[in-house]
């Protein structure tokens, strides 16, 4: 079966826009969609300029809008609290359950404004996953997850990549919310080729 | 307690007040009645692969409404001190290729431009005056470094596009090239191509559809 890896950071408000659309390629397309959770580019040593943010929040509320999605009131989670999302998607993602967390954080991050730093809230989004508490709480120090995140952000490093989301379909990149059209006129394109 | 401020107080803010269009479009009512027209400034770069996609877009978008195209042409772009600005420029060529397809088009060149191969274009137009002319030029001057050549770029064939659009010689000025730079950051952008209209900025090749929204919605609705 055909993969796409999908490079995710829940501090990326276009990753959350990016989600609902990215998982849904399960359902349309004969694909493994390979979830890869990665840290936050502010927390890699990327400095965001001001102008950027500001102009980040601003265009992600007008194309939040157009898709038809809630944005605002957030929380950024830089730092623990994105840690903590990135180490119970790699538990979700064992349990079958990668979307369901993702797509439940992405919404309590930058449409409820949880802060997920704290249990309380972090809690009520892995229940709404379908998720045990007691197994998300024993992932947060599970060096076995750290490490596998830490592999999925090397991987984006090592394909010459710096943001997210990112898709990559057999070697090629799919930069940006907004490219999913392009990724998916690649796999038309990939479906409907002859075997080599 | 400024955690709370930084991470949730002010970007929820932003987020809200991001909405609120009634100044923009209070003042474009405005204008309209003093008999005047909309104007989109548009700031984009000769060796920006995605601006020789988004300047002939936005020239199309532009004429069907009443709506004065400004054409700023940047020589210097990005985020200064950006580690990863070699591979944006790679990125953003196989970016602007898939999106030319889509419009039909084939981009010819391969590999990025140095900003250092195209600056005398940007200072050239920088030093002229906005109109038709103008206009004629950046959109040849794009098509033929994109999608026409691949090879390197000579100024002789880039004067005979400026005496055949503009009719006269190109002036060289490198202290005129340099305004849109400055205007650029004062109005927001921090990269091209970016076009501003009614105080609010878009990355012109990735948003079409939410400038022409925008426009509509100030009233600068497409001319029957």
């Amino acid at each position: 079966m055909t993969e796409v890896e999908f490079f995710f950071s829940f501090r990326s408000p276009y990753s959350y826009l990016a989600a609902p659309r990215a998982f849904a390629l399960r359902d349309r397309h004969r694909i493994a969609l390979r979830y890869r959770g990665v840290i936050p580019m502010a927390m890699r040593g990327q400095s965001v300029p001001r102008a950027k943010q500001l102009h980040t929040l601003r265009d992600v509320k007008r194309e939040a809008t157009r898709l038809g999605m809630p944005f605002g009131p957030v929380h950024d989670p830089i730092g623990t609290g994105a840690v903590r999302c990135l180490l119970v998607a790699e538990h979700g993602a064992e349990q079958g359950r990668d979307r369901e967390f993702v797509l439940a954080a992405g919404r309590g991050i930058w449409a409820e404004a949880a802060d997920v730093a704290r249990d309380r809230p972090l809690r009520r989004i892995c229940e709404r996953a379908g998720l045990e508490w007691e197994g998300c709480r024993a992932a947060l120090a599970e060096p076995r997850l750290r490490e596998r995140i830490e592999a999925n952000t090397a991987r984006l490093a090592e394909l010459g990549h710096w943001g997210v989301p990112v898709f990559v379909l057999g070697g090629e990149l799919f930069w940006g919310q907004d490219r999913i059209a392009d990724l998916e006129d690649a796999l038309a394109a990939h479906e409907t080729a002859p075997a080599a | 307690m400024s955690g709370l401020v930084t991470r949730r107080v002010i970007p929820s803010a932003v987020i809200a007040l991001s909405t609120v269009s009634w100044p923009a479009r209070g003042r474009a009512a405005l204008e309209r009645a003093r008999g005047g027209r909309g104007r989109l400034e548009l700031f984009f770069s000769f060796d920006d692969p995605c601006s020789a996609v988004a300047v002939p877009e936005l020239a199309v978008a532009c004429a069907a409404r009443p709506v004065d195209l400004v054409l700023l042409p940047v020589a210097e772009r990005g985020i200064p001190g950006d580690p990863a600005v070699s591979d944006k420029r790679r990125e953003a060529l196989v970016d602007a290729r898939r999106r030319a397809r889509r419009a039909g088009r084939e981009m010819l060149r391969a590999e990025p431009l140095e900003p250092g191969d195209t600056a005398f274009l940007a200072h050239w137009a920088a030093a002229a005056p906005q109109g038709q002319g103008l206009e004629a030029f950046c959109l040849r001057a794009l098509a033929a470094l994109w999608f026409e050549t691949a090879g390197p770029v000579r100024e002789a064939d880039y004067a005979a596009i400026w005496r055949a659009e503009l009719h006269g010689q190109p002036a060289p000025g490198e202290a005129a090239g340099r305004r849109p730079e400055a205007l650029m950051r004062r109005r927001g952008p921090y990269d091209v191509p970016a076009a501003v209209a009614g105080g609010r900025w878009f990355f012109a090749h990735d948003r079409p559809a939410q400038i022409t929204d925008w426009l509509d919605e100030l009233g600068w609705g497409v001319m029957a």
